[in-house]
Formats: C-alpha cells, structure tokens, sequence
C-alpha cells in the first residue's frame, strides 16, 4: 500500500484515544485512589498506603460478595451449561419447530438486564406474584413465601433468573459447534452399532470440546460482571446477603452518598485483577493453541455471563 | 427421514416433552406479563393466573400518558445510534490498520485494546464518575457523559471482529488497488469496507444491543429527567412498586418491541450476539 510510515498510526490513534480514555484511564485512576483514604466526596483524600486492602482482608461483606460471586459460577458451570448442552443435543435431532424453539430459548438474551430484574421480581412476588400463583393454584392455598427477602435462598433464585436469561445464549454456541462436526462421524458410530446416547456421550461431546471451553471461558469472565440483576433484586437484602463485588463497589461509592471512592476503589483493583489472574492464562493458552479468533472475543461486552 | 417404529417413538416424544417444558418457562414470564398489563389491578390481586376476566388499555394508556417513556425512547435511540456510529467508525479504522498495515507495536497495540474486553465495566464507575463530574470534564448528567464509556467499551470486541474481516479479504484484490495507486485511506474506504457488509452489520447489532440494555453506567452518570430506558424503566418499577398492572404495562412497552425487532431479525441478532464466540 503506498503510504506514509506514519498513516497506520493515524488509523490507530482516534480508537486508542477514546479507549485511552474512557477505559484506560479510569483503570489505572482506581488503582491510584485505591490508596487514598476517601471517605466522603466532601473531604480531601489523603494517602493512605495499603490501608484499605488491610481493611478489605477483614471485611466480611467483601468476602461474602466474591463468595456470591463464586457460587453463581460454579452454579453457571455445572447447572446451566448442561441444560444448554443438553438442549442443543436434543434439537439437534428433527425437532418439530426446530427454528421457532430456538429464536424462543435465545430470546430473553434480547431483552435488557433491568426489564429482566422487574419481571422476575414480579414472578418472586410473595402475593400474586406468578411463581406463588402457580404454587396457590397447584399445591397449598394457603403458600407464601418471600422469595428474594429470605438471606439463604435468595442468591438461589437470582440464579434461576439468571439461567432464565442465559440459557439459551450457551444453548446457540452448543448447537453451532454441534452443527460444525462432520455427519460422517456420527453415521460411522451408528453404523458400528453404538447406541445414540453412545453417540452422544463418546462422539459428540469430545468434538465438542472446544465449544464448551468457549462457553465455560464466557461464564467465567461472565461471573466477575454480575451486577444488573443482582442489584436490583436482592436490595431488600440486608447488606451482607445482597452483594456481588460489582454491587458492593457501586454501594461504596453511590448508594445513599456515601462516597468511600478510596474504599470502593480497593474493591475494583482486586475485581480488575481477578479478571486479569482468571482470563490470562485461559487466553495464553488458547493463543497457544491457535485458537485465538475463535476465543480472544470471549470477555465481550459483560453480557455472556 | 427414517420411519417410526415404536423405540424410536418413545425418545421422540420425551425430547419433545422437555423441550416443550423449556418453552413455557421461557416463554410464561413474558405471556403473563403481558397478560398482567392489560388485566384491572384488582383483577390482578384476586385472579393473577389464566386470561384477564376483563380487557383494558387504560394501564398502558397511564404509562404513555406520564410521558417519562417517550423521552426515555428518544434519549436511548439518540445515545445508541451516535455511540454505535462512533465505536464502529473508530473500530473498523484501527481494525484495518491492524489487519492490513505493517507498523511497529501493532501487536502490543491490539493486545492493548483486547484487554478491554475481559474487564468488568464496574471497575470504571468511580474513575469514571470523578472523570465526567464537575472536576474533570463537567459531562456528568448529561447524555453524552454515556458516549465516551459506551464507545470506549464497545472497541474491543468490535475491533476484534472486523479485524477477522478485514484479515480474510482477497489479498489479490488488495494488491490489484494498491498497484492502481489506492493510499491505504482509498483501499480502505473504496475496498476493504464495501467488502465488509456483514461483520460490519454484525458489530452494529452487537453494539446497538449491549448499549440498548446497558444499566450500571447510566445507573451511576445520568442525572434526573435524563433516563434511557432501561433506567427509565427500574425508576417506574420504584415508583408504582404494588401497582403490579401498571409495571407491567411499562415493561410491555419496553420488551414488546424489542421482541418484534428480534423476531423479524433473530437470525442477525442471534449471529450478532454470538459473534466472536462462534466462528462464521
């Protein structure tokens, strides 16, 4: 191409200067007042060393939110990643409706985070709300039962709407890696006579390990960007039992005016380098591997979780 | 097709039978929803399951009328198409220099840029707040305060996808225009981009998306009478919290048409969602 030594750079730069600052920026301003003891917006910050990562260390609400945090991935990993797995499979077969059960499992993905939070909160309403309806009608009619106000269960249910949403995203990436396996593989397997839960089981999931890699790679950066849902659901919680590390930063800072923006900050230096420790080395290796187009997108956006 | 015998009938009706279940826990939330919106409020106490016993529009005419809706529409139709304008030009420029040209840390550059996306956006709201508060560049509250944000986290995957693009164009037509005397700007604006339909299309969708539905920067940089919809949406919810028929007569008006958009576009925006996840 004839151009200018410095013409790539003129490419380059506008994106790097919004993303200069707009992201960068802000990364490296949060590890700055991490270590600022900023305890209202109306003092002045001081400098304060590690003082608040030594606060962190014994700060029960910040380790019940990572704890939140964990369970709703290991949750992701082994409930709702099966139950996509075990969708694609079964319409991998002829479905009746194939295409319609399909643009219907993906469909909530469409909708925003926060009109899912205030459906379901009306589906958990300890009234009339749809899911005490259904139990009043079947069951007891007499059932109440305060959904997301009970600390112990709540997390639960949250999850359940969690798997509401996602579910069918995970479900679209099984069937399209479902669907790059060659047909000959399966036909050889039957013709040898395995049976088709054989086929399934020994054929069609080790091809696709990839696939899952993908999907599990997503619930994994997914579950460190859990904020919308669990915000706006399990406020009524008290503060211990309703927060994930990206609700208790937003707590610090906003909620009521607070404005522990040194205090919060700490949460978000340990939140970006929990991000940073659990996507390296799965992005090494997938670079390693060759695979990098394939997988390099899988932080996208904060929505995949 | 192979014929139906009796064994093979059995597993063919329990697939169905639990896909049909997925269905209707999919799919009853938002058809009761709906339902709830055009149901009377004590209709809605006494008798929340099965069809209204009488229909009535006066639930949605009520959250048009308070108007909060419109503006919120058009304050998210404007922040959207300008933000998603703006990721994708400066996107699909830096994706080209990183596809096509040959310059000295492009790969430290792109690494740079691809760190972006495994952040939690959260991490951002107290830098970002002091940034485009009165102490830095004095946005905060204003609509715009969201474009910077919005267009710097959108890059990322967007340069990520159209990179693949433009990586995986002809390299003969590439030379072709480049003997013709093309500079890089001609290639990419005559060449590279009208060849590029689709993950262009692709990364309009998913960007458009993500900003529709974004919450936690607009929670946290909007100021009052500002609301994009999804904001717009949780205040309503705060403010008639046991007036169940209202909130769902707003949230039919938020989802239904976003639904309609899907239904006649599923099989983009299903592409666009899962773009970098799934390989074309």
């Amino acid at each position: 191409m004839t151009s200018h030594r410095l013409t790539p750079y003129l490419f380059v730069l506008p994106a790097l200067a919004v993303y200069g600052l707009f992201v960068a920026f802000p990364i490296l301003d949060s590890f700055r007042m991490s270590f600022l003891h900023w305890e209202s917006p109306l003092l002045p910050p001081e400098f304060c060393g590690l003082d608040n990562f030594q606060q962190l260390a014994t700060d029960p609400v910040f380790w019940r939110a990572l704890g939140h945090n964990l369970l709703l991935l290991v949750g992701s990993l082994l409930l709702q990643l099966p139950l996509a797995a075990l969708l694609a499979f079964l319409l991998h077969y002829p479905t009746w409706g194939r295409t319609v059960l399909r643009t219907a499992f993906f469909a909530p993905m469409v909708m925003p985070t926060a009109a899912v939070a205030v459906l379901w909160q009306y589906v958990y309403e300890p009234g009339n709300g749809l899911l005490t309806s259904l139990l009043r009608m079947t069951i007891d009619q007499e059932f109440s039962h305060a959904w997301l106000a009970d600390p112990k269960t709540a997390l639960l249910w949250i999850f359940v709407t969690i798997c509401w949403q996602y579910t069918g995203f995970h479900m679209v990436l099984v069937m399209a890696g479902l669907s790059a396996i060659p047909t000959d593989y399966f036909e050889a397997a039957r013709l040898d006579g395995a049976s088709e839960w054989q086929v399934c089981w020994h054929v069609a999931l080790p091809a696709l390990r990839p696939t899952i890699a993908v999907s599990a790679t997503l619930s994994i950066v997914g579950s460190l960007k859990y904020f919308d849902l669990v915000y706006l659901m399990a406020g009524g919680l008290p503060e211990s039992s309703r927060e994930v590390l990206a609700t208790y930063i937003y707590r610090l800072a906003f909620d009521q005016n607070q404005g522990r923006y040194g205090y919060g900050s700490a949460v978000a230096v340990l939140l970006f380098l929990a991000a940073l420790a659990i996507v390296t080395p799965l992005q090494a290796r997938r670079l390693r591997c060759g695979g990098a187009e394939r997988t390099a997108a899988v932080g996208s956006g904060g929505r995949a979780a | 097709m192979k014929k139906f015998t009796c064994r093979r009938l059995v597993p063919f009706c329990l697939r169905h039978a639990v896909l049909a279940g997925f269905l209707l826990v999919t799919a009853y939330p938002l058809v009761w929803m709906a339902l709830t919106a055009f149901r009377t409020e004590g209709d809605a106490q006494a008798r929340p399951l099965g069809l209204p016993r009488q229909w009535v529009m006066t639930n949605l005419a009520e959250v048009v009328r308070s108007g909060d809706f419109g503006s919120a529409y058009a304050n998210s139709l404007m922040l959207c198409t300008a933000a998603v304008a703006g990721a994708v030009t400066l996107a699909a420029l830096a994706a080209f220099a990183f596809a096509q040209l040959r310059f000295r840390g492009s790969h430290a550059l792109f690494l740079l840029f691809l760190v972006g996306m495994m952040i939690p956006v959260h991490v951002t709201l107290i830098p970002l707040n002091r940034l485009l508060g009165v102490e830095g560049l004095g946005i905060k509250g204003g609509l715009t305060a969201l474009a910077g944000p919005y267009i710097g986290f959108a890059l990322p995957i967007s340069i990520l996808i159209l990179r693949g693009a433009f990586a995986a164009l002809p390299p003969d037509l590439l030379d072709a225009s480049r003997v013709d005397g093309c500079s890089a700007w001609g290639v990419f604006r005559h060449v590279a981009l009208p060849l590029s339909r689709p993950a262009l299309a692709t990364v309009v969708i998913f960007n458009f998306l993500t900003m529709w539905n974004e919450f936690a920067f607009a929670l946290t940089l909007l100021g009052p009478g500002r609301e994009t919809l999804p904001l717009a949406l949780t205040q309503f919810k705060g403010e008639h919290d046991i007036q169940i028929t209202l909130t769902s007569a707003a949230l039919v008006l938020v989802v239904i048409p976003l639904i309609i958009v899907y239904v006649f576009a599923q099989k983009h925006i299903i592409r666009g969602l899962t773009a970098g996840a799934v390989k074309e």
